[in-house]
């Protein structure tokens, strides 16, 4: 179950300022191969996006919804 | 025999079911009626999956038998309905949008069906749908077995997706109401496009069993009606726990209008810049009067934005891993390539090469985007923005190309609030808000988890002092 985050854990987590980057276009791909590189290339560009992302140790993984 | 009046095909649930029991007409003459003109227009709209004349006339049947002895089984008896083509009905195809699976069947049907038909539900068919319910993205409209689905406010526009058929179908009269599913964006886009209100449940309050699954984390099911109040006697029927749905929250749904909050108690968070930048130009003489639409009913208005994560990035890793993981004996089987979108066949090929390291990642940034929202919803109770922030799109447009060369607002609004609201689990509901180049726009309020009857008080209000959901393309 995910630890609950005070709000300045929250907030540092949250602050940097380069998070709001979203998923960018692939190119329009002119070959089946062309556009698996252009997917390929966009999911590398989401995993840096990822990577740049401050996580505390004590994150885990969302797997529960509360009210 | 009684013929069925044009005004029936455009009716809500309650008004049908109040007819039925005043033997207007019968439930199979009802049935009839629909069948006729789901099989004459779907297929004009591309949205017709399966038609499912013989069991629909079956059921028509127990339905007047029942009513003759007054046996009343609640609002939606009698009431003709579809459902998308992602929802097995026991030995009849199933096809989930896409020709690889063009000939599959199960022996078993969906939770969801079977709880409509338990409570004398009429199911005249099955509803087109994207491959695949979008897979991890798809890049024409077209990404369909059975064609684009085409709006039935203008057949050169899209109808939205990747409830395709289910939005079509209820907006041309076609059905009463259909089951669509989410995983991110999938109920409320072709409701704002289609021009009908739609709501997506908080994920885990209605069973997914019997569904394709795409992402296990974030796929629900959710109506597609004519009104806020449809929508929430579909939701009561269909909401519970279910012990064959892994993801189920456990939690039934009672649609309590007679309890509904006081309005003025209601705190309603938004963006201005949505409204007045964001929105395409010809939209926003519509929005800014629904704006002003849900600040004369007593709300109390509040600026609000949403917590700064990377909603993309995050979105597209679980969808492309799960759904790569889910559709990987597609994959290596090679039958992929027999899918209609390039960039779909091209999406799941990749989804297998994420790494555990960035699913897990966004898995956990996903935690934080939870913690944000619950935050947030201390601070306001709904979070209202436009469902999208255009019209349909022509048919042929590119789905991940920019809509237009305006220049980007500098600041998000809510703008991210599909996604961000999908990897939260928050019910959303969808509701027609006007038109612009004379297509359906509409706005969507977001809650918090399990909040769905507060959404719906807050429709049902605006419902009251407009007319845009009752609102219908001329009748064919």
């Amino acid at each position: 179950m995910p630890a609950k985050l005070t709000r300045r854990q929250l907030a540092a987590a949250i602050s940097a300022p380069a998070l709001l980057a979203q998923q960018p276009s692939a190119p329009l791909a002119a070959t089946p191969e062309a556009e698996l590189q252009a997917v390929r290339d966009q999911n590398r560009q989401s995993s840096e996006q990822l990577a740049r992302f401050p996580l505390p140790m004590l994150i885990e993984p969302a797997t529960r919804f509360k009210a | 025999m009684a013929s069925i009046p044009d005004d029936v095909f455009f009716a809500g649930i309650a008004e049908i079911n109040q007819r039925l029991k005043a033997k207007e007409f019968s439930a199979i003459e009802l049935t009839r009626a629909f069948t006729g003109r789901l099989e004459r227009l779907g297929p004009r709209y591309n949205a017709l999956a399966l038609s499912l004349p013989q069991e629909a006339r079956r059921a028509a049947k127990d339905v007047d038998d029942d009513l003759k002895i007054g046996r009343f089984r609640g609002p939606l008896q009698g009431v003709p309905f579809g459902g998308k083509d992602l929802l097995a009905y026991a030995k009849q195809p199933t096809t989930w949008g896409a020709r690889p699976y063009a000939g599959q069947v199960f022996d078993y049907t969906a939770t969801t069906l079977n709880k409509l038909a338990k409570t004398g539900g009429i199911l005249l068919g099955k509803l087109a749908m994207v491959e695949l319910a979008g897979g991890p993205s798809y890049r024409y409209a077209s990404a369909s077995l059975t064609g684009p689905g085409l709006n039935p406010w203008d057949r050169t526009r899209w109808s939205g997706g990747s409830s395709s058929g289910s939005a079509i179908a209820v907006a041309a009269g076609l059905v009463t109401y259909a089951l669509g599913s989410e995983t991110s964006g999938s109920i409320l886009t072709p409701s704002a496009f289609c021009g009908i209100t739609g709501l997506r449940p908080t994920y885990g309050l209605v069973s997914r069993h019997g569904a394709m699954p795409l992402s296990w984390t974030l796929d629900k099911i959710g109506p597609l009606c004519r009104s806020a109040e449809d929508c929430g006697l579909v939701l009561q029927t269909i909401a519970g726990s279910d012990s064959e749905d892994p993801g189920s929250a456990g939690k039934s749904f009672y649609y309590a209008p007679a309890y509904a909050r006081d309005l003025k108690s209601i705190r309603v968070g938004f963006a201005t810049v949505d409204f007045d930048e964001w929105a395409e130009p010809a939209a926003r003489p519509d929005f800014a009067k629904a704006l002003d639409t849900i600040r004369s009913l007593g709300v109390q208005l509040t600026a609000a934005q949403l917590p700064e994560f990377p909603y993309g990035p995050v979105i597209s890793t679980i969808i492309s891993s799960e759904g790569s993981s889910v559709f990987e004996p597609l994959i290596q089987s090679g039958k992929v390539a027999e899918l209609a979108d390039q960039r779909q066949i091209a999406g799941l090929k990749a989804g297998l090469e994420i790494s555990a390291k960035d699913y897990l990642k966004a898995m956990r940034i996903r935690s934080l985007i939870q913690s944000a929202f619950r935050e947030l919803f201390s601070t306001v109770d709904v979070l209202l923005a436009p469902s999208r922030l255009t019209p349909a799109t022509k048919i042929t447009q590119p789905l991940d190309r920019p809509l237009s060369d305006r220049p980007a607002p500098k600041a998000p609004g809510l703008t991210a609030l599909i996604p961000a609201g999908n990897l939260a689990g928050l019910p959303a509901l969808s509701l027609p808000c006007g038109f612009a180049d004379g297509l359906p726009i509409g706005i969507q309020l977001v809650g918090q988890p399990f909040s769905e009857n507060t959404l719906l008080t807050l429709g049902r209000e605006f419902q009251k002092v407009t007319d845009w959901h009752k609102r219908h393309p001329p009748l064919e």
